[in-house]
């Protein structure tokens, strides 16, 4: 799939929940192709190099007959934050599609769970909506989705999502919506009470939730895949910036790097060495946004 | 006039040589910063230019370093990728033949931690086609045990570039480091040792640290800073450099537009490569090629070489001669 660099409008920018934004952008060029899973690099400054560095996000929705997508985002930091001060209207560098996508479930998969932490949601949506179709097609199949945040207030709306058939259930870190816990907390009360062990479990979201829904996922023996994130530069596999910790193909004992932006973001979790990744250190906000 | 006759209002030349190296025209990419060329496939046409420097290669393939290995600064982005690379057997079968059949003009940087080593690569490479020069990183500050020492001692920068002179007869180019006292002393020891450019420069050494997590922010801790940051530090290298020696120097460093590019051309650089710019903004090369084309015709100038190297320092006012001679 070609990767394009194109000038995308901003037609639409709505705060959704606590610290968080939706914007939808005009670019058919990169609509065009887009999967779900993959991401693009936006330019935040409009002119001039600060912010230097593009950001990367995940296509949250994908709307190809009207040449938009849109970006789910939370602001963490500098270039978050001037991003969700953009005006409607203005135009921002895009580059795009970048990374691999989401693959759909195999022949034999029928029952599958989203789990999203946080901000981890973005790139769920899109895939959420494919699957949702994947199990129209046939009775057997069943969607889950586990949506874990800090608290109510973090917790996106889903839209139309939950009407199309994906049994949804939601937890919080203060009880404040769902049950009070984490994500891997409420896979187990689901599984406990539908009795359904997932086949296949697609997750996005902080290092340590991920890192236990793979644990969660190994010692059940259910196939993982998820939306790894890393610092970028470039995002077109040139600078080698984005490296994590990996798992040899035939030597686990032996480490190597994989690069999120090609060979990723979306991974099989037991390619990842979990108790190597360094977690991304958190800012708090009062420090970034004046 | 051009060299036909023609008036300047054709398409002006371009081109530039640099002792025995000629190219089409003077914008070259940054090796680490433009992977091995194909990455960039999709948003230009790799034989528009000056040349492709592709990732530095070593003897064997690296590892490199553990991340994180970006931290972003004001104006630049510190780096601390350890050299990672395919190492020169895969790019020979794999890189190499892509960027031949695209018809690039190919440089390839190479590293390694021993003269022995870069002996080596550059016997190695010498019967591969679709290679115009060698380019020699004697300066990258981020294996601990290895790029460092070579770049900041004048006797060993000397030797490996003699150690690369002796193996290779294509054009040779040295990659100077900004990170010593005297960089006009380096470029002479290579300039004497045989080198027949010399491009600087590399990443200047820096640090970055989080005051919240109390941890640098590479897991190096120590990282090379390009981008705009650096320009002013490259451009005083690259004039000092032109002054002290004879061979022709290609300026590195922050260069994101067309008017960073004459800034190199003016103190005297024969050609520029294009580093972090193209990171943020893959088609950046192209577009500076554009630009300096479209400077060029705004100043009536059949030639670049026209420009490269027609600073004037002359004193306009002086008052005493001091006031002038000085650095601030
Ligand atoms: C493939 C991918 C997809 C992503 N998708 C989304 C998404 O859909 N929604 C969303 O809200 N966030 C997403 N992110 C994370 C998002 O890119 C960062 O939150 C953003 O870059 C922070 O920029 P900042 O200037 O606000 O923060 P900064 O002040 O720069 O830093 C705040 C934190 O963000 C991290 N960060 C900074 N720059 C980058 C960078 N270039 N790449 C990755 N992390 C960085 C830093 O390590 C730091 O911990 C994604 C990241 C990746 C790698
Ligand atoms: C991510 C990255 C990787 C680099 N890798 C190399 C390398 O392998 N060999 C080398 O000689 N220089 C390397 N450099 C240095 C650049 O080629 C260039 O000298 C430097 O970045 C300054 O130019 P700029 O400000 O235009 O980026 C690297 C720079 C960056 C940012
Ligand atoms: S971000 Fe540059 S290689 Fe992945």
């Amino acid at each position: 799939m070609p990767k394009t660099q194109e000038k995308a409008r901003l037609l639409e920018t709505r705060r959704v929940a606590d610290d968080t934004h939706r914007i939808v952008l005009y670019a058919p060029r990169i609509t065009a192709t887009a999967r779900p899973g993959q991401f693009v690099m936006v330019r935040i400054a409009s002119e001039g190099a600060d912010p230097l560095l593009n950001r990367p996000f995940s296509f949250h929705r994908i709307h190809k007959d009207d040449g938009l997508f849109e970006i789910l985002f939370r602001v963490v930091g500098r270039g978050t934050w001037l991003l969700s001060q953009r005006k409607e209207g203005s135009s921002l560098d895009v580059i795009g599609p970048l990374g691999n996508a989401f693959p759909m479930p195999e022949a034999q998969e029928e029952i599958v769970a989203l789990a999203a932490g946080g901000i981890g949601i973005a790139p769920m949506v899109e895939l959420g909506y494919r699957l949702a179709d994947w199990a129209r097609e046939k009775d057997s199949r069943q969607v889950f989705l586990f949506y874990g945040a800090r608290t109510a207030s973090e917790l996106v709306p889903l839209g139309k999502l939950e009407r199309r058939g994906i049994r949804a259930s939601f937890s919080t870190d203060d009880g404040s919506r769902g049950s009070c816990g984490t994500v891997v907390d409420l896979m187990d009360q689901s599984v406990r009470e539908s009795g359904l062990l997932p086949q296949r479990l697609y997750a996005c979201g902080p290092l340590a939730m991920q890192a236990a829904v793979a644990a969660w996922a190994h010692e059940k023996d259910v196939r993982a895949t998820m939306s790894l994130e890393s610092v970028m530069a470039c995002g077109i596999g040139a600078c080698l910036g984005c490296a994590l910790p990996a798992a040899h193909p035939d030597d686990s004992s032996r480490a190597r790097h994989v690069h999120v932006c090609k060979e990723g973001p979306v991974f099989d979790s037991r390619k990842i060495l979990w108790e190597k990744m360094e977690p991304t250190p958190v800012r708090p906000l009062t420090f970034v946004c004046s | 006039m051009g060299k036909d006759g023609t008036h300047a209002r054709s398409a002006p030349d371009l081109r530039v040589q640099l002792g025995p190296l000629s190219l089409k025209n003077p914008v070259l990419t940054a090796s680490g910063t433009f992977g091995y060329g194909q990455e960039f496939s999709d948003f230009l046409d790799l034989a528009r230019l000056g040349a492709v420097v592709v990732k530095g290669i070593s003897l064997e393939p690296r590892p490199g370093n553990p991340p994180p290995r970006i931290a972003e600064t004001p104006a630049g982005m510190l780096n601390a990728i350890g050299l990672e690379n395919v190492g020169v057997e895969r790019f020979v079968a794999e890189k190499l033949p892509y960027l031949r059949k695209r018809n690039a003009t190919v440089v390839v940087n190479i590293l390694g931690n021993s003269e022995e080593e870069y002996a080596a690569l550059a016997e190695r490479l010498e019967d591969e086609e679709g290679i115009a020069a060698l380019e020699v990183n004697i300066s990258c500050p981020n294996v601990k045990e290895g790029g460092i020492a070579f770049g900041t001692d004048p006797r060993m920068a000397a030797r490996v570039t003699e150690a690369v002179r002796r193996k290779t007869t294509r054009p040779l180019i040295t990659k100077l480091s900004p990170n010593v006292t005297d960089i006009a002393l380096i470029a002479r020891a290579v300039e004497d040792a045989g080198t027949d450019i010399i491009s600087c420069i590399n990443t200047v050494s820096g640090m970055a640290v989080d005051v919240f997590s109390r941890r640098p922010k590479l897991a190096n801790i120590l990282g090379g800073l390009s981008g705009p940051a650096i320009k002013p530090v490259a451009l005083r290298c690259v004039y000092q450099v032109v002054q002290a020696v004879s061979c022709p120097v290609i300026g590195i460093g922050g260069i994101q537009t067309a008017l960073d590019a004459l800034e190199f051309l003016l103190v005297g650089a024969s050609a520029v490569q294009v580093g972090t710019a193209s990171l943020v903004r893959p088609t950046s090369a192209v577009e500076i090629l554009d630009g300096l084309e479209r400077f060029l015709r705004h100043q009536g100038l059949a030639s670049v070489r026209e420009y490269i190297g027609t600073l004037d320092t002359s004193c306009r006012f002086p008052l005493a001669e001091e006031t002038c001679a000085g650095d601030e």
